[in-house]
């Protein structure tokens, strides 16, 4: 069964206030661009999304994943990764620990094995004992990358992840991420101010409008 | 004439300005004072308090060095059960007040009930631990609140029970004394880290990545905020183990009375009319530094072991440790800490206006004044002094405070890490240990003095909570302010004065409430340092607990818990009419 990511008659209230309603599907492998200006309920959509909706909002609708109804399900029981603009590495773990820690459990060895080959295809070969402060910006994403796809999550959210990054690193990692989406095939719905990650990501296009 | 010119050439053409010199050298001495003031009374105590140990004590005729102390306190019958009693006290209730905090914070992290704990708990801080000891010993005794409550539908009581606490030789009592007292401050303290705006924001955004990626709340807590978080808390921790393990207070109220904690023996001791006995006291308090180095160090080590242990476990992957069955537990641990702190205060509240009240009504059957009136009378000298020692020692504290913190930024230096150990000094080194060595000391410089040994004595008590409490909102001050004022032409003392403080206003007022609390708490300070001569509302508390009516000892135990209650609300108030600042 293909999987999607269904979001149905979606209506989000900020203080009894209606900020946006939504009504739609995402298959696998594409990527649904949602913009707007500050403030019109782009990250609390991907809140509600999540299971993370903070008081103070409120919202009707349901969420469908993969042909099921996950809202009742809490946070944590979701399988739904996001990536943030801050890439939010522990630091009180290595870098292969950040990844390690999301992975599901197993043999040592193999997700040892697992994590250096991911780091090798991402350019972060050698990497895995560094501490995750003294990595560049790009790097930290390309981390915070693996640890989210290596997490298996069935879903993925992005929450406006390339804007602290420069130009050219902003191309380059925006490439890989949704290299990545395609390749696994993984329903995902991006946040952005920045036109060219909407055209990079072809794929449908919302704009929201700030509430009246 | 060649060397005249070659001074004229080198020598700097400005001169500084006279006054902000004098300031600005009176602000860069700051530091060293500080250190000063807190080092020499307690090594210097200690040191005068462990010379007799070694059988040095001039005043008795003994100067020959030798071990004859250490005989005389290994030959005190049921050393081991004293010694196993402090230091079982002091590590129990610890350890518990530390797990139960750390189960609260894990299973309430997301949740508004984190904010309505710190909420309700918040006012218990300043309850002194003499007030505390008392409202528990009310709770648990045989006649107290609980088996009131339970009796005699429940446990079939007519009268009152022959019970074992509060004074019972396990220290069972002495534990949950200290835990319910230390609980609040450990969770206060780790919500006041976790307030602060950018580590608090840091650490929320990765327990919501955590969540995000399959780890249940109370796992996440665990295996992603406490490693950043634990280092922050480590000294409150060894602060609280360490006044723990060798407090007076709480063991002699709800202790027991002939195989006391180590610390009440030793304070016996050296209040004896046998003087020969302070050299058997001072090896008791050179036995009490070790107990509580060792506890000290038991729990680095601990800490260490079990980093080592269960780094591992940090990545394994595990998600699952049964978070939902855990979280019931520690809500049902909540409601009972809770509930344990309420009932007691209103135990003791009820008692203090009880007339007639017989076991096992629930309710006093008559209300009466009487005892608060007669209280009241009786309190105007011990008042008087408490406030007077409290508001001068306080009124010290928040200057030094000021005038190092002020050297921080003028130096724009930070602090060393020498100097934050050592505002812990008092806190960590046992009251009872250096106490009567710097009151010996105190009575050589001058024996007239009391009230200002007393105050002198407060303020190595109260400098680390007012510091504590006022170097946070200092430093964040925006550095911009002063820049902007210089560049307008104000001298560093203007600054100081004009800029600076009116915008520290209520950070002030609440650090000032803070070491009024301390000192209005103090007991042993008081007592030794006064000679017995002064009294105060604490001092008095502790001696009629231990004796007098129980009504009596509630009157004195509201009392110690309104004056820091006053001093808050003063704190929360003045700010909205004086200096207010731009955010009210």
């Amino acid at each position: 069964m293909q999987s999607s990511l269904e979001i149905k008659n979606c209506e989000l209230y900020r203080q009894n206030q209606q900020l946006l309603s939504l009504n739609e599907q995402v298959k696998g492998g594409e990527i649904l661009t949602v913009m707007g200006p500050s403030g019109s309920g782009k990250s609390s959509l991907l809140n509600w999304l999540t299971g993370t909706l903070p008081s103070g909002f409120s919202a009707n609708g349901e969420v469908w994943l993969n042909g099921e109804n996950i809202n009742n399900l809490p946070a944590h029981l979701r399988h739904i990764g996001v990536l943030y603009q801050d890439a939010l590495l522990f630091s009180h773990l290595s870098v292969s620990g950040n990844i390690a820690f999301a992975m599901p459990k197993g043999n040592k060895k193999q997700r040892l094995e697992k994590i250096e080959h991911a780091l090798e295809q991402v350019g972060l070969k050698g990497m895995a004992n560094r501490h995750p402060d003294n990595l560049s910006g790009g790097q930290q994403a390309r981390v915070a990358l693996l640890r989210m796809l290596l997490s298996e999550p069935k879903a993925i959210l992005l929450d406006e992840p390339f804007s602290k990054l420069d130009t050219q690193l902003r191309v380059d990692t925006r490439e890989l991420v949704f290299s990545q989406i395609r390749e696994h095939k993984l329903p995902a719905i991006m946040v952005t101010h920045d036109h060219s990650d909407a055209e990079a990501a072809n794929g449908k296009l919302i704009t929201l409008n700030l509430a009246k | 004439m060649s060397v005249v010119s070659n001074k004229l050439a080198a020598s700097p053409t400005l001169k500084p300005h006279k006054s902000a010199d004098m300031f600005s050298k009176l602000v860069k001495l700051s530091p060293r004072f500080l250190l000063a003031l807190l080092i020499l009374p307690v090594i210097g105590g200690l040191i005068s308090v462990l010379l007799p140990a070694f059988g040095y004590a001039p005043v008795l005729e003994h100067t020959t060095l030798g071990l004859h102390g250490f005989t005389m306190l290994m030959q005190t019958p049921g050393l081991t059960h004293m010694v196993m009693l402090s230091v079982g006290s002091g590590l129990i209730s610890t350890l518990l007040a530390f797990t139960i905090t750390l189960m609260i914070l894990a299973a309430f992290f997301n949740s508004p009930w984190l904010n309505r704990i710190q909420r309700l708990l918040s006012p218990i801080l300043v309850i002194p631990h003499a007030a505390a000891a008392i409202a528990v010993g009310f709770l648990i005794a045989p006649s107290g609140m609980i088996s009131r409550l339970v009796s005699p539908w429940f446990s079939g009581w007519e009268l009152a029970p022959n019970g074992m606490f509060p004074h019972d030789a396990f220290g069972i009592s002495i534990i949950l004394g200290l835990t319910l007292k230390e609980l609040p401050f450990l969770l206060l303290i780790a919500l006041g880290v976790l307030a602060q705006p950018e580590l608090g924001k840091k650490l929320r955004q990765q327990h919501k990545v955590a969540l995000n990626l399959g780890y249940c709340p109370m796992t996440a807590f665990f295996k992603v905020i406490l490693p950043s978080l634990y280092p922050l808390l480590r000294l409150p921790i060894l602060a609280v183990l360490a006044y723990a393990s060798a407090s007076v207070e709480m063991p002699l109220i709800l202790g027991p009375n002939t195989l006391p904690t180590l610390a009440v023996a030793i304070m016996h001791w050296f209040n004896d009319v046998d003087l020969n006995l302070r050299i058997k006291a001072s090896a008791g308090a050179l036995l009490q530094l070790v107990l509580t180095g060792g506890l000290l160090a038991l729990w680095l080590g601990g800490e260490k072991a079990i980093k080592a242990l269960f780094s591992d476990l940090l990545t394994n992957g595990e998600r699952e440790y049964g978070g939902v069955y855990w979280q019931k537990i520690t809500t049902v641990l909540t409601v009972f800490v809770i509930g344990f702190i309420l009932l007691s205060l209103i135990g003791l509240i009820m008692w203090s206006v009880a007339g007639f009240w017989r076991f096992p009504a629930a309710l006093p059957e008559q209300l009466t004044l009487l005892h608060f009136k007669s209280a009241l009378m009786q309190m105007q000298n011990p008042l008087f002094n408490t406030l007077a020692i409290g508001l001068v020692t306080t009124l010290f504290a928040i200057i030094i405070t000021l005038l190092c913190l002020e050297s921080e930024q003028l130096s724009a230096k930070p602090m060393s890490r020498f100097t934050s150990l050592i505002i812990y000094l008092p806190l960590l080194v046992p009251s009872i240990a250096f106490l009567f060595g710097l009151v010996w000391l105190q009575q050589l410089v001058n024996n007239q003095a009391a009230f200002f040994n007393v105050v002198f004595t407060h303020l190595l008590f109260v400098l680390p909570y007012v510091f504590l409490s006022l170097a946070s909102s200092y430093r964040r001050l925006d550095p911009r302010f002063a820049h902007v004022a210089a560049s307008l032409g104000a001298t560093p003392c203007k600054v100081f004065l004009q800029v600076k403080l009116p915008q520290l206003f209520a950070p002030i007022l609440i650090a000032a409430a803070l070491g009024l609390a301390i000192s209005f708490g103090q007991y042993l300070p008081t007592l030794l340092a006064g000679g017995g001569r002064i009294a105060t509302i604490t001092t008095e508390a502790v001696t009629l607990a231990n004796g007098a009516s129980r009504r009596t000892s509630a009157v004195y135990a509201i009392m110690q818990m309104a004056l820091p209650l006053i001093g808050f609300i003063l704190a929360w108030v003045l700010p909205k009419y004086f200096f207010k600042s731009a955010h009210r």
